[in-house]
């Protein structure tokens, strides 16, 4: 640790510093320089790379390549008028975007994105809870009341549907989806994300080799989970207009925006750690591979991440939508059966060895 | 297909992974896009354009505007006595086109009897738009004859 | 909520049971233009639905009773407007059955080139619309960008892009200009390359499967009966095509197979639609070989007159089905009558039957399988 940080420390008292103080500028670097500009800058990056992929350019106007087109879309949301459909149910329509956008930022708090400080230091994560991939699982499902209440007090006919369409979607997923981080859980023997990739350095292989049927459980519920193409059944604007933020507009709808993006980064965070070895390298053991290690493990971490997220916007420039049927066929008749299969198989391998 | 080919189908996900290989095969292609300000787009010849008129070559026959399947051709004219001939001319007192309402089809220049034509919409020019409604686009005969040339639109173009 | 019941008509209260009553348009993104659709819905499945068209009614029919012959031609572009090279042909094929005229064989040729070309353009429109309807965004980029070279296409030929007005009662107001047949030979070269990609994202795509095959399965007889023509018949498996059957302008002449699908469901009306484009791609490349030389005009008066008390009928095979005009002359300039046969009005009828039971989501599939064109169903 730092000189001036150990006297900050010193100032304000170890315990406070521990546990307020240290946290509470971590969450403010992490939102105000880590997440907030990502998610923005995600949604250019999706835009141009759709625009890759389509044959055009995407946004170029605001700025050298568009790069100031976020800050001009977070402005026009900002001043834009907010209006609220006659007949809306007031609290649940101001409550829904918060409630989408909050718990998905909470998850950042758990996901490490570089190992435990050796002695006393500065950790590369807000805290380490040990029960943390059983948070970031409940704090996933909150989300979807918001889409759900959104959709129900905006009065109107598609917005339900949208709304409805998204409980029945959270219902197919989260359990394919929490089935397969048991796999993971199983081969590292903790509930800790720290401890998960700290596994996978003990291994000598990242989790998607022998999870592989849980890493691709886990990418397409994830998928599924964010409201992403394949899976864009509650806003399916060619069928539900935009479904359940149909209404929304200004402020609120952009903080629906930014919960849709803050989940697609959430799932890639939790598929990086649970998958792809969270902030370590490529083989990790590997020895004549260690001149890798001047890339910091905060870099590596968000190079997966980016990976992810990049497979996400590919995947909505490539895909059809499935029916809403289809989808809960799809995660009911599928992918349950195979996550439980894998969690037995993982067992009885882990029982074997 | 047999049921192993079948089921393996059902696993691998070829197609998916087919539309995916096409989707970034086409993402490192170039892009087709005219960024419009900046470049612009060069109608071909025979685009039909903004009009144009020449006064010296129209013989008042009116065609043009009976031809025009929206009637918004309004053409008034007198006679008057040449200065250097000493005969009776016609002379335009009024052509004005209601560009407003025309729909480009091109029948008043096929219409016109001169050769060249005496109004043509050969002009290139496709940037009509205004912010006024009710003056911009209301051409009269000066303003007709104000938009650029006939470009190079010869026999030998035509196979 | 605050208000209960009070402002709830006896139909809505009804509703407010098991059904809803669901407004679908006309301001609506993937109804095609100002379609509207009252829908009885139970959750998500489809009770009923009924189609309420004369949004873009523009009175086209009686405004052919008040011009010419030839001054028809450009509101026949608004008819259709993504395929108005096949109205044009329609209509002036009508009008030569009407007053007899023969059409010089060179003329011929290039209609058929631009009837072709026109129907590549409008399946590329209905197949980048179906596409993002469904889901897939790319396609219709992809669509588009093909699409953009026929239009350019046409521009060379006749100076318009959408709205052509490229033929006149006696042959064609133009002949081809100085390297148009080259250009439109690149383009049949590498068209089918182009269907290859659209096919690789679609064709076998598992979710692309699901979304259409079974959907909307329409049979040969209620196809019949409802007076469908164009892709929609064929993909029930009536290989019935006014140019196989009833050959018109250059299509005796030229090679090409007539696509028909097994089951008539959307998915087969989706191949057929995807072969019709490369058997199109076939015919111009046969015409482009076959073009002969020569005038470009019939001999006619300058004013055609229809004989009195006449009448015609003349239909073709347009892109979406059976496009026709009955002509009735009275010995003036002017139609005494024009009625118009148009495929879109005619296939949006079955849309009721096709949508019954299915869910809300195969609707706007079943929309895009319709193909039809406002502008059309309403003139």
């Amino acid at each position: 640790m730092p000189s001036w940080l150990e006297s900050a420390r010193e100032a304000v008292g170890p315990t406070l510093f521990d546990y307020a103080v240290s946290p509470a500028v971590k969450i403010l670097v992490l939102m105000f320089l880590g997440i907030l500009p990502l998610i923005t800058y995600l949604v250019l990056a999706e835009r141009k790379i759709l625009g890759f992929i389509q044959a055009r350019v995407g946004p170029n106007r605001v700025g050298p390549w568009g790069l100031l087109q976020p800050i001009a879309d977070v402005l026009k949301l900002l001043v834009k008028e907010d209006t609220m459909p006659h007949q809306a149910v007031k609290w649940a329509f101001v409550l829904a975007p918060c409630l989408v956008v909050a718990p998905a930022l909470i998850i950042f708090a758990v996901i490490p994105m570089g190992p435990r400080p050796a002695g006393e230091g500065l950790a590369w994560y807000i805290t380490d809870v040990n029960t943390g991939a059983l948070l970031v699982v409940a704090l996933a499902t909150i989300g979807v009341y918001g889409l759900i209440l959104g959709g129900w007090s905006s009065n109107n006919k598609f917005s339900l549907m949208g709304g409805l369409r998204s409980a029945a979607q959270m219902i197919s997923y989260e359990v394919p989806q929490g089935l397969a981080l048991v796999g993971p859980l199983m081969l590292a023997g903790s509930l800790s994300l720290i401890d998960i990739v700290e596994s996978q350095r003990a291994l000598g292989l990242w989790f998607f080799v022998p999870q592989i049927v849980a890493f691709f459980i886990y990418v397409v519920a994830g998928v599924a989970e964010s409201n992403r193409n394949p899976f864009d059944l509650p806003e399916a604007e060619s069928e539900l207009v935009a479904g359940f933020h149909t209404e929304y507009s200004g402020m609120r709808f952009a903080l629906f925006f930014l919960g849709e993006y803050a989940n697609m980064i959430v799932v890639s965070a939790v598929a990086t750690t649970l998958f792809l070895g969270g902030w370590l390298r490529p083989f990790p053991n590997v020895e004549w591979l260690a001149f890798l290690d001047w890339v910091p493990p905060v870099l590596w971490f968000s190079l997966k991440v980016f990976a992810f997220l990049f497979v996400y916007i590919w995947f909505r420039g490539t895909f059809p939508r499935y029916r809403f049927d289809q989808l809960m066929d799809l995660g009911w008749k599928w992918m349950i059966p195979l996550a439980l299969a894998n969690i037995l198989v993982t067992g009885l391998v882990k029982l074997a060895l | 297909m047999n049921p192993v080919n079948r089921f393996l189908d059902k696993i691998m996900l070829l197609d998916l992974f087919a539309g995916l290989g096409i989707t970034f095969k086409n993402m490192l292609r170039k892009k087709v896009t005219v960024q419009y300000p900046e470049e612009r787009w060069e109608p071909a010849h025979r685009f039909r354009g903004m009009f144009r008129l020449d006064e010296d070559r129209c013989i008042k026959c009116t065609i043009c505007a009976k031809d025009c399947p929206i009637d918004i051709i309004y053409i008034d004219w007198h006679n008057e006595v040449s200065p250097e001939t000493g005969k009776k001319e016609k002379v335009l007192t009024r052509f004005d086109i209601d560009v407003q309402r025309c729909m480009f089809c091109g029948l008043c220049e096929e219409g016109c009897p001169t050769d060249p034509k005496s109004i043509w919409l050969t002009t290139k020019t496709y940037e009509l738009a205004s912010y006024d409604r009710w003056s911009n686009l209301y051409v009269d005969m000066e303003e007709l004859q104000q938009w650029r040339v006939r470009p190079a639109y010869t026999d030998e173009e035509i196979a | 909520m605050t208000e209960p019941l009070r402002d709830l008509s006896p139909d809505a209260l009804f509703a407010a049971g098991e059904e809803m009553e669901l407004n679908f348009g006309p301001q609506h993104p993937s109804t095609h233009g100002v379609l509207r659709l009252k829908l009885r819905v139970d959750g998500e499945r489809i009770i009923d639905c009924y189609p309420i068209i004369g949004y873009l009614h523009r009175g086209t029919e009686k405004l052919f009773e008040l011009h010419p012959f030839f001054q028809n031609v450009p509101h026949t572009d608004r008819m259709d407007y993504v395929a108005a090279a096949t109205n044009n042909l329609a209509y002036v094929g009508a009008v030569e059955k009407l007053v007899g005229l023969v059409v010089p064989p060179r003329a011929r040729y290039i209609r058929t080139l631009l009837a072709e070309l026109q129907r590549i353009s409008s399946h590329l429109l209905w197949l980048a619309t179906h596409a993002i309807d469904i889901g897939a965004m790319t396609p219709f980029f992809y669509c588009f960008r093909e699409r953009e070279q026929i239009l350019d296409l046409f521009e060379q030929y006749c100076g318009a892009r959408l709205t052509l007005n490229c033929m006149r009662p006696g042959g064609l107001p133009f002949d081809l200009p100085v390297g148009w047949t080259d250009r439109c030979r690149a383009f049949v070269e590498v068209f089918p390359s182009k269907v290859d990609e659209y096919e690789g994202l679609l064709t076998n795509n598992r979710i692309w499967k699901r979304r259409t095959v079974g959907i909307g399965v329409l049979d040969a007889a209620t196809a019949i009966d409802y007076g469908i023509s164009g892709p929609m018949l064929r993909g029930s498996g009536v290989a019935w095509d006014l140019r196989k059957a009833m050959p018109y302008e250059a299509y005796g002449e030229v090679e090409f197979d007539v696509p028909v699908g097994k089951n008539g469901d959307t998915y087969d009306r989706y191949l057929v639609r995807i072969e019709e484009m490369r058997q199109a791609n076939r015919i111009l490349a046969q015409c482009l070989d076959q073009l002969p030389a020569g005038p470009i005009m019939a001999k006619r008066p300058r004013v055609l007159k229809a004989p009195k008390e006449s009448e015609v009928y003349h239909g073709i095979e347009g892109p979406k089905g059976e496009i026709g005009f009955y002509i009735v002359g009275d010995g003036t300039p002017n139609p005494y009558r024009c009625h118009v046969r148009p495929p879109s009005f005619i296939n949006l009828q079955v849309l009721p039957e096709l949508t019954k039971g299915h869910l809300l989501a195969d609707l706007v599939a079943l929309i895009g399988t319709t193909d039809i064109v406002l502008g059309e169903v309403d003139r």
